[in-house]
């Protein structure tokens, strides 16, 4: 049996009040098991930035807890959390990943930086030759292309060695190519170093790199993808999914 | 995490700041009294008594009499040690050329005292030409006046223009003339000079010099011997050093406020970036101490960078106080260690204060915010802010109204500084709220020929209260500084000559020109009611403090009673002023007519005068009223301050004639000049920083807004449209800024005339010099616009999708 490496209970998550008040999470519950790595799709809106927010520790669900390694993070106070995302915790966003002032090298080291030790160079070097941007260490965010940026990231993501790594969308601005790169590394942390990978995706071909496959709807896991996991079954569920009459009016959990 | 580019704003204000807080030290440091040239080789100099007041009234010293001028230098003269004792006495004359007071020196006190021959031994003053002076008639002269030796001079003295000859030349200012002449001109003596034996000790010296003089005078040496040094020069000094005072604190507080106001603007523009530092593990303590950090390094170099200019500058400056009467003329700059100390500490202290709340800001950044765009503000204005801006706004008022009714001018202009500090540091922190309103005001004039940009701009001003809020600090700091100001003193001015100018019944008044005061001839020439002030001491030993210099003018009193609207008598008759021992004293004073009353005056003796009216204290310019005749008497040197006249006459030598109301805006007039210059150099130092930080705070948002504009171009913009878009956005900045400056500026003028029109019973008129308001908008508005479309047009000169991100 396989240990649950980040476990969501009964996430909720409200924004606003009243007229304009929007449950983006609607009692999330579900595990991300060591050495998986998890696509969670979904349409617009439909709460996959958030989910991924509250997982990493990022955004305060309104209601239901995050265990990462055995930890409540609402057990923990803004320091505690800060360093339990620095030392177990890697990301990839879709966009603004890295500090502009920084060199691609000082980006990679900089969460090692902030808990106060200064990694090696051949470690830094490493991490980029693994993303194939050894020539762009000194290079600023300004001088390099969005995928390359989107793979310093991952190097970021790498130099800790986390436990898990949350990408949103990590593939979205950049071609097959530049995906595939991006998808193939996020896989070999998986297969490699028995990290923990859980991604938002819109894009079926992305998500066949996956183990599993989350649907989320109205904030609201529908679906549930494992095993067999390609493009061309990916997309059929999501058809499926869109023509489906809508499951006319839960009762909202939050 | 330094960016040089980010930090330049700062490190100019702080460095602009420091410079000035360098040089207004130095400066400070530098203006210590001199002793004066003339006794620069009595190794010990005998003072008489100190008078009992505040150091800075800067009365003379109480005289001692001719008689107990011998018995001391007598007694001095015996001293072991002593070769010589010798009084200096000192009285005023003035060498007219080409039958006027020469324009040279007019400044300089020294330039119009005459001096007794021997005096010139405690200075080692040597002949450049020609012989001493032996004898009534003759007199050596200041060789810079041209004369040669043998030929006539007119010497202008109390009693009016007498015909001398010129029997030397020195290289000294000043004129001297036999001693027995000067002890005539002069019978009360201040100051002895010793000259010793080569090989005494001074100290020694002074020591047995106590013997000799006891509690009647003081024995000064070495540096302290400055003590002797002209009245004048002490009170020039005095002034200079609250105008460097002044110069420094509002140096520095202007910086703190601008260099806040920066690292505000920049961890506003930096939110994105703190957010992912904070989401890739950095605590709220590591952002916070990141950004102090920064500021540390940005204060110190630049705290360098700014001694290092402002130890260039001193000298300069320096000269410049003397020029403008800020400083005497014996001023140098030293370079003292603790205004260096000062400096190097005051960078980093700057930037740290400045940085606070910025810093905390930083800290408060959430790890999501590196994720979302966050340019509309959630809530513009905390609670604590309002609090805290509330409280600074109703101190400022408050202080205003201590301005308003303070009895001194000096603690009123002392007052006013924290008054406007106070207000604008209040107005700044509740710009935020004010920002919408004052938006929608400005509605209608953007809206038409804007359109789309139109909307741009106030959408833009107004979504981002703070961002507009901290570019308008800047703008709302200078014109509220400069309007209330300038709008002060101009109206203080303006209250206190029309005070002045309704207690006075008369048309004309002759008053002196180029000259200290009118002489007797002078006056009689001219009839009408003269004032000849003169300094006498209270001798009541049993009175606290001894010796309180009090100012007694000499009148006539039928004359002084018509022309002084002012006066009213408590008791007694002013009519019964006439004896050689009469007195009419002020209701302060606690005496009844009849009693006695003793004064010491300018020639040392005690005289005892019977009290022969009362009035109200506010009756007189002056302490208490004498006869005229009994002025003159004891003191040789009165001078004649002026004489009110019904019609016009001719002005005699060194005099000239101004209608009332003229008289009355210029009786202060040099001081009204100083304190003019003071408020322009104060308003120059803040108008100087606001455009430094307008411009500051614009560049920075500029570089932030690379990226909107170029999504405005992409939509369909042209340039000039975008060019209009952020001129016409930087100009409402600053209108907004100036309308708020100019109205905490205009609540705190009106304060101030309340009080002051409580305090001299009549209607005050609000003065605000609009040329200066109007040219520091100007200013303001010229470099916004500068700064914010000259990096703009940089930007547009590539197509837009090649603009840098
Ligand atoms: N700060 C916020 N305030 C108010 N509503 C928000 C906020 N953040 C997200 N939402 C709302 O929550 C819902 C879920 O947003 P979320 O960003 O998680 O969607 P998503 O699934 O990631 O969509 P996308 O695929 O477009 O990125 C949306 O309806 C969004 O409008
Ligand atoms: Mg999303």
């Amino acid at each position: 049996m396989t240990t649950q490496t980040v476990t969501l209970q009964g996430l909720c998550a409200v924004y606003g009040a009243g007229a304009r008040r929007v449950t983006a999470l609607d009692g999330v519950t579900t595990s991300f098991a060591g050495g998986t790595f998890t696509a969670v799709m979904g349409p617009s809106g439909s709460g996959k930035s958030t989910l991924l927010h509250c997982a990493a520790g990022l955004d305060k669900p309104t209601a239901g807890t995050v265990t990462i390694d055995g930890r409540r993070l609402d057990d923990l106070g803004e320091d505690e959390l800060t360093r339990l995302r620095r030392d177990r915790i890697g990301f990839v966003f879709q966009a603004f990943n890295l500090v502009s002032s920084l060199t691609a090298a000082e980006n990679v080291e900089l969460p090692l930086r902030l808990a106060r030790h200064r990694p090696p160079a051949r470690d830094v070097l490493a991490a980029l030759d693994t993303v194939g941007l050894t020539d762009r260490a000194g290079h600023r965010p300004s001088e390099l292309s969005g995928g390359e940026q989107q793979r310093v990231a991952v190097a970021r993501a790498l130099i800790t060695r986390p436990a898990v790594v949350f990408a949103d969308e990590p593939t979205g601005a950049l071609d097959s190519t530049a995906s595939q790169q991006i998808l193939r590394l996020l896989r070999a942390l998986v297969d490699d170093h028995r990290q923990t990978v859980v991604m938002v995706t819109h894009d079926p071909a992305a998500a066949a790199y996956a183990d599993r496959v989350l649907l989320l709807a109205d904030g609201r896991i529908v679906d549930e993808l494992t095993g067999g996991i390609t493009a061309t079954v990916v997309a059929a569920r999501i058809a499926e999914r869109e023509t489906a009459p809508a499951g006319s009016a839960v009762e909202s959990s939050c | 995490m330094l960016s040089i580019r980010r930090s330049v704003g700062a490190f100019v204000a702080v460095a602009v700041g420091v410079t000035l807080v360098a040089v207004a030290t130095l400066l400070l440091a530098s203006g210590r009294p001199q002793v004066p040239d003339r006794l620069a080789d009595a190794a010990v100099v005998v003072q008489s008594p100190e008078a009992g007041a505040a150091a800075d009234s800067f009365a003379p010293t109480r005289p001692w009499s001719a008689a107990r001028t011998a018995e001391l230098t007598s007694g001095l003269a015996g001293v072991p040690g002593v070769t010589a004792a010798v009084p200096d006495r000192t009285f005023y004359a003035q060498a007219l050329v080409h039958g006027r007071p020469s324009a040279i020196d007019a400044q300089r006190e020294d330039a119009h005292q005459g001096h007794g021959w021997s005096s010139t031994r405690l200075g080692g003053l040597r002949l450049t030409a020609g012989a001493p002076p032996r004898q009534a008639g003759e007199v050596v002269v200041d060789r810079a006046l041209g004369l040669r030796p043998g030929g006539p001079v007119t010497l202008l003295t109390a009693a009016g223009p007498q015909p001398y000859t010129v029997t030397g030349l020195v290289d000294a200012p000043g004129v001297y003339v036999a001693d027995d002449v000067a002890a005539v001109l002069a019978p009360g003596v201040r100051v002895i000079g010793l000259l010793i034996a080569p090989g005494a000790d001074p100290e020694k010296v002074a020591a047995g010099v106590r013997g000799v003089v006891g509690g009647d005078g003081r024995a000064l040496t070495g540096d302290g011997r400055s003590a002797s040094e002209p009245r004048n020069d002490a009170r020039t000094r005095w002034i200079g050093m609250q105008v460097l005072t002044a110069t420094a604190a509002l140096a520095g507080f202007v910086t703190v406020f601008v260099v806040a106001s920066t690292f505000a603007f920049d961890v506003g523009q930096r939110r994105r970036e703190l957010g992912l530092l904070r989401a890739v593990g950095a605590t709220p303590r590591q952002v916070r101490r990141m950004v102090r950090a920064e500021a540390l390094v940005v204060g110190a170099t630049a705290g360098l960078t700014g001694l290092l200019v402002g130890a260039a500058l001193a000298p300069v400056l320096g000269a410049l106080l003397v020029d403008v009467g800020f400083e005497p003329a014996t001023f140098r700059v030293r370079y003292e260690p603790w205004p260096v100390a000062l400096s190097i500490v005051a960078g980093p202290v700057i930037a740290l204060l400045a940085v606070w709340s910025a810093s905390r800001r930083a800290a408060r950044v959430r790890p999501l915010e590196a994720l979302r765009e966050a340019a509309v503000e959630q809530r513009p204005i905390g609670r604590l802010r309002v609090a805290t801006g509330v409280l600074l706004v109703a101190a400022g008022l408050a202080l205003s109204v201590g301005t308003a009714t303070a009895d001194q001018a000096r603690d009123a202009a002392t007052f006013a500084l924290y008054a406007v500090m106070a207000l604008v540091a209040g107005a700044t922190v509740l710009a935020p709220a004010a920002v919408r309103p004052v938006v929608r005001l400005l509605r209608s004039p953007v809206r038409r020929p804007g359109g789309a940009i139109g909307m741009l701009v106030r959408a833009g001003a107004s979504t981002a209260t703070r961002r507009t809020a901290s570019i308008a600090a800047p703008v709302l700091l200078t014109v509220a500084f400069a309007v209330l100001v300038s709008g002060m003193v101009r109206t203080t001015t303006a209250a206190y000559a029309a005070g002045r100018a309704d207690d006075v019944n008369a048309g004309w008044v002759v008053v002196p020109d180029r000259a200290p005061g009118l002489s007797d001839r002078a006056v009689a020439g001219v009839g009408g009611t003269a004032l000849l002030p003169t300094t006498v001491f209270e001798s009541d030993p049993d009175s606290s403090p001894t010796d309180r210099p009090l100012t007694a003018l000499g009148v006539d009193p039928v004359g002084f009673a018509a022309m002084n609207r002012a006066l009213t008598v408590v008791a007694g008759s002013l009519d019964d002023l006439g004896g050689g021992d009469t007195v009419v004293l002020p209701a302060s004073a606690n005496r009844q007519p009849s009693e006695p009353y003793a004064l010491v005056f300018a020639d040392g003796e005690v005289v005892s005068l019977r009290v022969v009216a009362v009035v109200t204290d506010d009756s007189i310019p002056g302490d208490l009223l004498l006869p005229r005749s009994v002025v003159r008497t004891h003191d040789p040197s009165a001078l004649t301050s002026a004489v009110y006249v019904r019609d016009r006459v001719d002005p005699p030598v060194g005099a000239r004639v101004v209608d009332v109301s003229a008289w009355a805006a210029e009786a202060d007039r040099a001081e009204d000049r100083l304190v003019w210059l003071f408020t322009l150099l104060l308003i120059g130092v803040s108008a100087g920083y606001g455009a430094v930080a307008v411009a500051n705070t614009l560049l920075m948002a500029a570089a932030g807004r690379v990226a909107d504009l170029r999504l405005i171009r992409l939509a369909g913009a042209t340039r000039g449209q975008v060019i209009w878009l952020v001129t016409a956005e930087s100009a409402l900045v600053v209108l907004i800024g100036a309308l708020l400056g100019g109205a905490v500026a205009f609540v705190g003028l009106l304060s101030i005339r309340a009080g002051l029109a409580e305090q001299a019973g009549v209607p005050v008129d609000l003065v605000v010099p609009w040329s200066v308001v109007g040219g520091v908008v100007g200013l303001c508005l010229l470099l916004a616009v500068l700064a914010s479309a000259l990096p703009t047009w940089r930007s547009l000169r590539h197509r837009p999708a090649r603009s840098p991100a």
